[in-house]
């Protein structure tokens, strides 16, 4: 090529790149920018459309206040941390003692429980909701916070990250620790506890946030005001409130950033783990 | 069962402690899962069997056999309900799925640069569908959103966007691929690191360009990411609901009246259960069979070596 069409394809690209991360980033950031701005100026700056809607020019936490003081969010925001950290507490133990057997041990049956496993994690959560929410209607658990830690405690795709990671750790000093007459739980929490940092970090932000971001289960299962949880919170003030735009930008912003502070640090281990729960399977 | 355990060998002590311990430690996740993941379905398929009437005792749930889904049958609404599901399936998938190649293509290079790029391209994995609804709402609000205001900018008129028929579901198609496309870019990066430079180089050598080095080398090696991404993503969209909850309540005129908003709004709105979960059998035997085709087709299909 001669330099100057070279020179235009360099342009072209390089608007690209910049489209495509503005395509992603600016509609996050100007909800939290409209979050930390008084309401006038938000419409201001869009009628016309101003670059100072992309800037907190008068910053404020009006909007803020306004959602712990006027909606409850201070219980909200208590509600979902407690659903989501109980998910993954519980999670880790039930999944990690489930990865553990079928990478481990022995036992008839294991190939077919194992698919099974697979198959049942590849089922939508939301196709079963409504199902869903006969089975914990009939055990008296709706509108608790029970109806929403105990369907998502156990995870497949959780269970196979397990497997898979305990499976890549050799045999012989299980099998030395064994002769030795260590028992099973010994061997698991002495030699495979201390070696699963990473697995325990993508299994435990894989419940996290399947728990965090879950919307219609808990829309219909659990609508009371001590067990409402973010989301719901989230969609009922778009619904009661249409128009304090810089309340819905709080609420939206507190609901990402969370999720944000937890995902951009660990990413590494966030990534390894849904590629492995993918690729490989 | 006796048969295949003896010619494993005997049972002595310690392996029937061994299987009793694996069982025990499985015990906690696969009740979950049977309770939660796999009765439910029995549940669909059963209480879609059953219809609540209405008699002088109060109501009664009463078996009503196949009627639930006769009912189904003779009605337009969920007809139309399954075309949009079916239309905006169409149109979603193999969209993102190509969206997801192409993001990977372009974040698929090393250096520091490129790093904080794709950290900020994965900025929606951490935005929740339901927030992400929200604020593209705002964004794509027709009377005086960030979006017709960019385009006021360009001389463009203002778009009426989620509240018109004809725009509805492209609005939905956009948030969801806000939210989508990166996250799925993440399999798709994986597949092409996984490809060996050398396989690439080997190419060049023979004289291949880079349309053909992507076309005979790239492509072929990426099937069993891009199959894993259409297999999810299909299973994701075909049950989509927070958009058509938050945005358009399946409207305007059902163009966006997805199966499972049409569910929810038959089971809860109108509280009638043995309809709803007649639609829930009838989407999970459309998932069931839509993968299995999609399988089939990359079996069959482009590609294979």
């Amino acid at each position: 090529m001669t330099p100057a069409p070279r020179r235009l394809a360099t342009l072209a690209l390089a608007v690209l790149y910049a489209a495509v991360a503005a395509f992603f980033v600016v509609p996050l950031w100007w909800a939290l920018v409209g979050s930390l701005t008084p309401l006038d100026d938000v419409f201001r700056h869009l009628a016309p459309f101003d670059l100072r809607a992309l800037w907190p020019t008068h910053p404020t936490l009006a909007a803020y206040v306004a959602l712990f003081r006027d909606h409850a969010f201070g219980r909200v925001l208590f509600n979902t941390a407690f659903v989501a950290l109980a998910t993954v507490a519980a999670g880790l133990v039930v999944n990690a003692l489930a990865g553990f057997a079928f990478a481990v041990m022995a036992f008839r049956g294991k190939r077919v429980l194992f698919v099974a496993v697979l198959v049942s994690a590849m089922v939508p959560a939301e196709a079963l909701a409504i199902p869903l929410y006969r089975v914990v209607g009939s055990l008296g658990m709706l509108d608790s916070y029970g109806a929403l830690i105990a369907p998502a405690v156990s995870n497949g795709i959780a269970i196979f990250l397990f497997r898979q990671f305990f499976a890549e750790i050799p045999t012989e000093i299980m099998e030395a620790a064994r002769i030795d007459g260590a028992g099973w739980v010994t061997i698991l929490l002495r030699l495979y506890v201390p070696l699963s940092l990473p697995v325990t970090i993508a299994a435990g932000l894989l419940l996290f946030v399947f728990q965090w971001e879950s919307f219609l289960w808990p829309l219909i299962a659990a609508h009371s005001p001590n067990v409402m949880v973010l989301q719901i919170a989230l969609a009922n003030l778009q619904q009661q409130h249409s128009t304090q735009w810089t309340q819905i930008f709080a609420a939206s912003s507190l609901a990402a950033l969370v999720p944000l502070m937890l995902l951009l640090p660990l990413q590494r281990y966030y990534v390894r783990g849904i590629v492995g729960s993918g690729v490989k399977g | 069962m006796a048969a295949p355990a003896e010619q494993r060998g005997p049972r002595t002590g310690p392996r029937r402690h061994e299987e009793r311990v694996a069982y025990l430690f499985l015990l906690p996740a696969l009740a979950g899962l049977a309770l939660f993941r796999v009765y439910p379905i029995v549940e669909a398929i059963a209480g879609a069997l059953y219809r609540d009437v209405f008699t002088s005792h109060g109501p009664r749930t009463v078996f009503a056999g196949l009627a639930n889904f006769g009912s189904l049958v003779a009605d337009p609404v969920f007809w139309a309900s399954l075309w949009v599901t079916l239309e905006l399936n169409l149109i979603i998938n193999p969209l993102q799925v190509a969206l997801a190649l192409g993001l990977a293509l372009m974040v698929d290079r090393a250096g520091r640069a490129v790093r904080l790029y794709r950290l900020l391209v994965l900025v929606p994995i951490g935005v929740s569908l339901p927030v992400a609804t929200l604020v593209w709402r705002l964004m794509l609000d027709p009377n005086g959103g960030f979006v017709n205001a960019l385009l006021g900018r360009l001389g463009i008129p203002p778009q009426p966007f989620y509240t018109s028929a004809g725009q509805a579901l492209w609005s939905i198609i956009l948030i969801a691929n806000w939210k989508g496309v990166s996250y799925w870019m993440v399999f798709v990066l994986a597949g092409l690191q996984a490809i060996p430079a050398e396989l690439k180089e080997a190419a060049a050598i023979d004289g291949a360009g880079p349309l053909q080095r992507f076309a005979r080398v790239t492509l072929p090696l990426l099937r069993g990411p891009l199959l894993f991404v259409l297999v999810a993503d299909t299973v994701i969209n075909f049950v989509m609901f927070v958009p058509m909850y938050l945005l358009t309540r399946g409207g305007p005129s059902g163009a966006t009246n997805v199966l499972m908003y049409q569910a929810y709004k038959v089971g809860f709105a109108f509280g009638d259960m043995g309809q709803a979960l007649a639609i829930v059998t009838v989407l999970l035997a459309l998932l069931l069979g839509v993968v299995t085709w999609q399988f089939r087709l990359f079996d069959r299909g482009w590609g294979r070596s």
